[in-house]
């Protein structure tokens, strides 16, 4: 019985855990840049493809892993200004904008998608793990560098949930969030708080797809491997939520790993849209609530 | 005077019917390929191969004294455009021969089209044993070598080296996956391995750690895997990240180490078995000459797509050339028990299912080069006849 726990279950748990870490880092800009903007942001993956292949990039040119995982984030954080700031705002304050920015930011998507394929080629390729060997973690063997990825995943999530809810900056954004004319008439640039938040989520997506590009190889469609999770986990935990990120993330990713023991892995996708959709039908706003409500 | 315009009659219409069949037409072959897609690099190879072969068979002075002329079609790997181009090849362009296709649903879609235009064609990449086995058709031959005799030329070396191996299995989740698991599984049983356990993941699988408890668990000496493209970069990364391929030899279909992806796999490919009908490092003349002159052509090595297609040239030329014809009928016939010269050696084409018989190998990857480590006989390797059509 302790022998199956330690060498079945435990392992699973375990992967489970480096896994929801992955996709909790994805799905912490995601729910950001909605909470605040209600931008749902189609292009989330392929920022965290650019993230991935720029530091692909600057590995190459002889920079080391620990500086780009600085230099990657600072270098999609006006990306992401930008790209919020000339295309977003434009059709922001339109009637249809939840169509219109749904089709933007998937247009994004579409053409960073072919940038990389004419820039890097369509072969994949692999970022040496920065760390390498294993360690032994509770009678299982546990490669280090996803042991450091859930320790600095987790300082991370920690560190952006202080932002928002522990200082004044974190302070202007949730009042922009919960009523931006007011926030607007105390005297916050809103339109700028609006920008450089939607550049701090772009830099988070980036920040994960240089930290995870050791574990699941570069190739310009990896944008899309993680969205549809990290879409679930956004959902699931209530749009906006940081909390929720996190619960949903770690809850799901669970699920899958522990599923995985007993059914067919092809099973794992259905059964968590089948937990979306039951909670949607008796918590449509997700297990938590909005960044504005604290 | 009536017996004269008899005579001119039957005159004229001699002249008219050598004409028609005049020396000066080409043999037109069809080539219904993906040029664009999916598996356009596949396309790109074929394309190469044919085209070699028929600039070496014209300078020669052609096939029965015609000239061969390639007709392209861009069939971007679908079943549904593959049939149409072959239509239209057929009736539009009157094409003698048909060739190119890639997928094994273009195979077996077009094989259909050339019974009913009473052509033949034959495929140069297809895998899948159905088509010379229970979806036979006597209008499609196949040169390469099929997925049953891989698995032939693998399982034997396996149990040479590793007698009484317990084998995991790991396919992607589709028809491909399941299907070269069942074969290999079938080939290794056969021949005294034991099967420890199985997984299937889904196509496009980002993380394989989940299933790594699954595997230890079962204590395997060899892991067989399917998987291709990208999800083998992850597959033997993760694997080698959790320490999980230490120990074990790893083993797989042809299609899971390939030029495109080795670079992104790295070390963790080192030591990676398959079994496969070609590989540019065979030492025999044909192959040496075949090799240089691609090279030559198209500053790139040639894969086994590449050197099948050239092949077939070969075989169309001597089959023509002992039929006198490129008939339908005529050349059926010597295109049965046909034996033609390959990069990869005599091949021979086997009357009952169409299938060409050939030496088969397993190959090692040992610092980025694809080594040659074990040969089985065509006779050990092709396995029974299971076509029951003619």
């Amino acid at each position: 019985m302790i022998e199956t726990l330690q060498f079945v279950y435990a392992p699973q748990i375990i992967n489970g855990l480096s896994i929801g870490v992955a996709v909790i880092l994805m799905a912490l800009g995601l729910t950001i840049i909605f909470g605040l903007l209600d931008v749902i942001n189609m292009s989330h993956g392929e920022f965290y493809a650019a993230g991935a292949f720029l530091g692909l990039t600057l590995i190459a040119i002889g920079i080391p892993f620990w500086v780009c995982i600085v230099l990657v984030p600072a270098v999609l954080f006006p990306l992401g200004v930008i790209t919020e700031k000339f295309l977003i705002q434009k059709v922001f304050n339109s009637k249809d904008r939840h169509i219109l920015t749904l089709l933007l930011t998937f247009g994004i998507a579409i053409v960073l998608e072919d940038l990389f394929k004419i820039i890097w080629g369509a072969n994949p390729s692999k970022l040496d793990s920065p760390i390498q060997g294993a360690v032994d973690l509770l009678g299982v063997m546990f490669p280090k560098y996803r042991l450091f990825l859930m320790i600095f995943g987790a300082v991370i999530i920690f560190g952006v949930w202080l932002l928002i809810y522990k200082t004044p900056v974190g302070a202007i954004i949730r009042a922009s969030a919960h009523d931006r004319n007011m926030a607007a008439s105390l005297g916050i640039p809103v339109t700028w708080v609006h920008a450089l938040t939607f550049g701090f989520g772009v830099s988070l997506a980036g920040l994960a797809g240089i930290l995870l590009a050791p574990i699941y190889s570069v190739f310009p469609t990896m944008g899309k491997d993680f969205i549809l999770m990290a879409f679930s986990v956004v959902i699931v935990g209530g749009l906006g939520s940081i909390k929720g990120a996190v619960v949903a993330g770690l809850l799901l990713t669970q699920l899958q790993s522990i599923s995985s023991l007993f059914i067919s892995p092809v099973w794992s996708d259905p059964l968590v849209f089948g937990v979306m959709i039951i909670v949607l039908m008796f918590k449509p706003s997700g297990l938590y609530g909005g960044l504005k409500n604290g | 005077m009536k017996r004269r315009a008899l005579l001119l009659t039957a005159l004229i219409s001699t002249l008219f019917v050598t004409g028609a069949s005049a020396q000066t037409e080409p043999v037109k072959v069809g080539v219904v390929t993906p040029l664009s897609g999916v598996y356009a690099g596949i396309g790109q190879q074929v394309r190469w191969g044919l085209e070699l072969a028929t600039r070496e068979i014209n300078a020669a002075g052609g096939i029965n004294g015609r000239r061969v002329e390639l007709i392209f079609e861009d069939e971007e790997a679908n079943p549904a455009v593959a049939t149409q181009k072959a239509e239209k090849l057929f009736q539009v362009n009157r094409v003698d021969f048909l060739t190119g296709t890639v997928s094994s649903g273009s195979t077996l879609a077009v094989g259909q089209v050339a019974e009913r235009n009473n052509r033949l064609m034959a495929t140069t990449v297809s895998f899948a044993d159905s088509i010379t086995g229970d979806r036979c058709s006597p209008n499609v031959f196949r040169v390469n070598a099929r997925a049953g005799m891989q698995s032939a030329a693998l399982a034997a070396w396996m149990v040479k080296e590793r007698p009484n191996a317990d084998v995991f299995f790991l396919g992607p989740d589709y028809e491909m996956g399941r299907s070269t698991v069942a074969a290999f599984k079938a080939a290794a049983t056969a021949r005294g391995a034991k099967a420890v356990g199985e997984v299937f993941a889904p196509l496009d699988n980002k993380d394989y750690s989940p299933y790594f408890g699954q595997i230890r668990a079962a204590k395997p000496s060899v892991i067989y895997t399917s998987v291709a493209g990208n999800d083998t970069v992850r597959f033997f990364n993760q694997m080698a990240e959790y320490g999980v391929n230490k120990n074990v030899v790893l083993v797989g279909a042809s299609g899971t180490v390939t030029s495109q992806n080795l670079a992104a796999i790295g070390k963790a490919a080192e030591g990676f078995v398959t079994g496969a009908g070609y590989s540019p490092k065979l030492d025999n003349p044909q192959n040496r000459k075949f090799v240089a002159d691609f090279q030559a052509a198209y500053k790139t090595l040639p894969d086994l797509y590449g050197a099948d297609s050239y092949g077939l040239m070969y075989f169309l030329k001597t089959a023509a050339e002992k039929a006198k014809s490129v008939e339908t009928d005529k050349l059926r016939v010597a295109m049965r028990d046909h034996e033609w010269m390959t990069p990869q050696g005599t091949k021979r084409m086997r009357a009952g299912d169409h299938q060409a018989m050939q030496e088969m190998y397993a190959v090692r990857i040992e610092k980025g080069d694809f080594n040659i480590i074990g040969r089985v006989t065509p006779a050990d390797a092709i396995g029974p006849d299971a076509c029951t059509r003619f």
